[in-house]
C-alpha cells in the first residue's frame, strides 16, 4: 500500500518536473553544448590546415616573411588558449576566443591577398586545393557559429520564461550562455577571391 | 519645413535600403530533383537528369538535387546554399547523404553543398575540382546542358561507392509510394459509399464521410491518432456536403456536375497524392556548410 502511494507520488513529481520545464532546459543546454562542440571542431579544422598552407606559400613567396609570421603567430595564440566547456558560460572568455580567432582570420585573409601577387603560386594545384579547403572551413565555421547562436537563443529564452525561470532558480541554476557577436568589420573583410 | 520633409524621405529611404540589405533570399519550394527556376536547361536534359538521379537514389539512397536561380538578389551563395540545404533536408536522415548543386544565373556562381555523410568521398577539394574542371569550362563556352550533366555525373561518380541501398531501403521506398495509391483508392471508395449513404439520409452521409476519411488516411498513410479526429470532422463535413449534393442530384436529376463538389473538397488530399506518384522529398539529411563554390 505504502509503496504504491510512494510510486504515485513519484510519478506525480516526475510529471510536475517535466511540466515546469526541468527536462526541456536540460535538453536545451545539451543542444548548446553539442553546437559548441561543432564550433570548436570547425575552428580546429582550420588550425590543422594552416601549416600546410604556410608551407606551400613559403615555397613561392619568400619575401612575405612578415605575413607568414603573422599567420603562424596568430595560430599559436589560438592554440594556446585553454578551452573548456566553461567558455560558453563566461562572456569575457568567449570574447577572448572570438578575438583570437578573428586575428587569425584577418592574418589568413592578408596571406591570401598577398598570394595574389604570385602567379606561379596561384597556378599551383596544391595551393588551389588548400585554398578550397580553407574556404570550405571558413564556411563551416560560419554555419557552426550561426547554429550555435540559435541554440543559445533557444536555451536562454527557455531559462528566462515562466515557469522554467522558477525551476531554474530553485533547482538547476543554469547560467545564461553567451552567443557570438557579429564580427567587427565582418561585412568589409576581404573575401578570399582569386 | 521642407528640409525636414527631405530628411524624413531620406530616413525612410535609408531604412528601406537597410531592410533590403538584411533581407535574405528565401529557399524556393522543392519541386523535384531538378529545380530549374532560372530555366537554364533544355526540357530533354531536365527529363534525363531527373531519371538519372532517381535511378541513382534507388541504387545508393544518395539524393543529388539541382537548383538554379535567376539571381541571388544580393545574397551570398554560401549562405543561400546552407539555407536551402536546411529547408530541403536532402539526403537520408541516418546517412546525411545529400548533395546540392546550386547555380545562380545572373551572378554566374556555382556551389556544390555536400551533406556531412558524403564529405569523405566528396571533400571540398573534389567539389572544387568538379566545378573548376568540369562544370565551369562548359558553361563558359555556352553549353549549359553539357556542363550541368557532366557535373552531376562527376558528383555521382564520386559518391557512388559510399552507400548501397539495402533491401529494407527499397521496401521502404515502395511502401511510401504505394501508401498514397492505397489512400487514393480507399478515398474513392469512401466517396462512393458516402454518396450512396448520403442519398438515403443526411445523417447517414455525415457518418459515412466521418468514418471513411480517417479510415482511408489511417490505412493508406498511417496518419497519427490525433489527426484522425480532425479528419473525422472534415470527413463528416464532406459527407454532409455530398449528401446535400446527392439530394440535389436526385431531385433535379441534374448532370454529373454534382460530383464536382466532393472531388474539389477532397482535392487537398487528392492534389497532394497525384504529385506523389513520383514525389520526391528530402529524407532529413544534415549539412554543415562543407562543399565548394566558384564562378563560371
Amino acid at each position: 500500500m505504502k509503496r504504491s502511494v510512494c510510486s504515485i507520488l513519484g510519478l506525480l513529481l516526475l510529471s510536475l518536473l517535466s511540466g515546469c520545464g526541468y527536462n526541456t532546459m536540460q535538453a536545451n543546454e545539451e543542444a548548446v553544448m553539442a553546437a559548441w562542440g561543432n564550433v570548436e571542431s570547425a575552428y580546429q579544422r582550420r588550425n590543422d590546415l594552416i601549416p600546410n598552407l604556410v608551407e606551400v606559400v613559403k615555397g613561392y613567396a619568400k619575401h612575405e616573411a612578415d605575413t607568414l609570421k603573422a599567420v603562424t603567430e596568430a595560430r599559436a595564440k589560438v592554440g594556446s588558449m585553454q578551452l573548456s566547456k566553461e567558455v560558453i558560460n563566461d562572456p569575457s572568455a568567449l570574447t577572448k576566443f572570438q578575438q583570437n580567432q578573428g586575428e587569425l582570420s584577418s592574418a589568413l585573409s592578408r596571406l591570401m591577398v598577398v598570394a595574389e601577387k604570385y602567379p606561379d603560386l596561384k597556378a599551383n594545384q596544391n595551393f588551389l586545393d588548400l585554398q578550397k579547403q580553407l574556404e570550405g572551413t571558413e564556411n563551416r565555421i560560419n554555419v557552426a557559429r550561426e547554429r550555435y547562436n540559435k541554440t543559445v537563443q533557444v536555451f536562454n529564452t527557455s531559462i528566462r520564461t515562466f515557469p522554467n525561470s522558477l525551476t531554474n532558480s530553485m533547482l538547476l541554476h543554469l547560467k545564461r550562455k553567451e552567443p557570438f557577436k557579429a564580427e567587427e568589420g565582418a561585412k568589409t573583410a576581404p573575401k578570399l577571391k582569386f | 519645413m521642407r528640409v525636414s520633409v527631405m530628411k524624413l524621405v531620406m530616413l525612410v529611404l535609408s531604412l528601406f535600403c537597410l531592410a533590403q540589405d538584411v533581407a535574405a533570399l528565401e529557399a524556393p519550394p522543392l519541386k523535384g530533383r531538378i529545380n530549374d527556376y532560372a530555366g537554364m536547361l533544355s526540357p530533354a536534359a531536365v527529363r534525363s537528369l531527373e531519371q538519372k538521379l532517381a535511378a541513382f537514389e534507388q541504387e545508393t539512397t544518395n539524393q543529388v538535387v539541382l537548383l538554379t536561380v535567376p539571381s541571388l538578389e544580393g545574397d551570398v551563395i554560401e549562405s543561400f546554399a546552407i539555407r536551402v540545404a536546411e529547408a530541403w533536408k536532402i539526403g537520408q536522415k541516418d546517412k546525411s547523404n545529400g548533395v546540392l548543386l546550386i547555380l545562380a544565373k545572373k551572378e554566374r556562381k556555382i556551389r556544390i553543398e555536400v551533406g556531412t555523410g558524403l564529405q569523405g568521398v566528396l571533400p571540398d577539394i573534389t567539389a572544387g575540382q568538379i566545378i573548376r574542371n568540369v562544370i565551369s569550362p562548359n558553361l563558359r563556352s555556352g553549353d549549359i546542358d553539357k556542363g550541368i550533366s557532366a557535373g552531376i555525373s562527376a558528383i555521382i561518380d564520386a559518391t557512388k561507392g559510399e552507400f548501397k541501398a539495402t533491401a529494407a531501403d527499397k521496401k521502404a521506398a515502395k511502401k511510401k509510394k504505394s501508401g498514397y495509391g492505397l489512400f487514393l483508392m480507399l478515398l474513392l471508395a469512401g466517396i462512393v459509399i458516402t454518396a450512396i449513404a448520403g442519398s438515403s439520409s443526411r445523417t447517414a452521409g455525415v457518418v459515412a464521410g466521418g468514418v471513411s476519411l480517417p479510415v482511408a488516411a489511417g490505412i493508406g498513410l498511417g496518419a497519427v491518432l490525433w489527426k484522425l479526429g480532425i479528419l473525422a470532422l472534415l470527413g463528416g463535413a464532406a459527407g454532409l456536403l455530398i449528401s446535400l449534393l446527392m439530394r440535389l442530384f436526385n431531385a433535379g436529376g441534374g448532370g454529373g456536375g454534382g460530383w464536382g463538389g466532393p472531388t474539389i473538397f477532397y482535392g487537398g488530399g487528392g492534389g497532394g497524392s497525384s504529385s506523389a506518384a513520383d514525389s520526391f522529398e528530402g529524407g532529413g539529411g544534415d549539412f554543415d556548410g562543407g562543399g565548394s563554390s566558384d564562378d563560371w
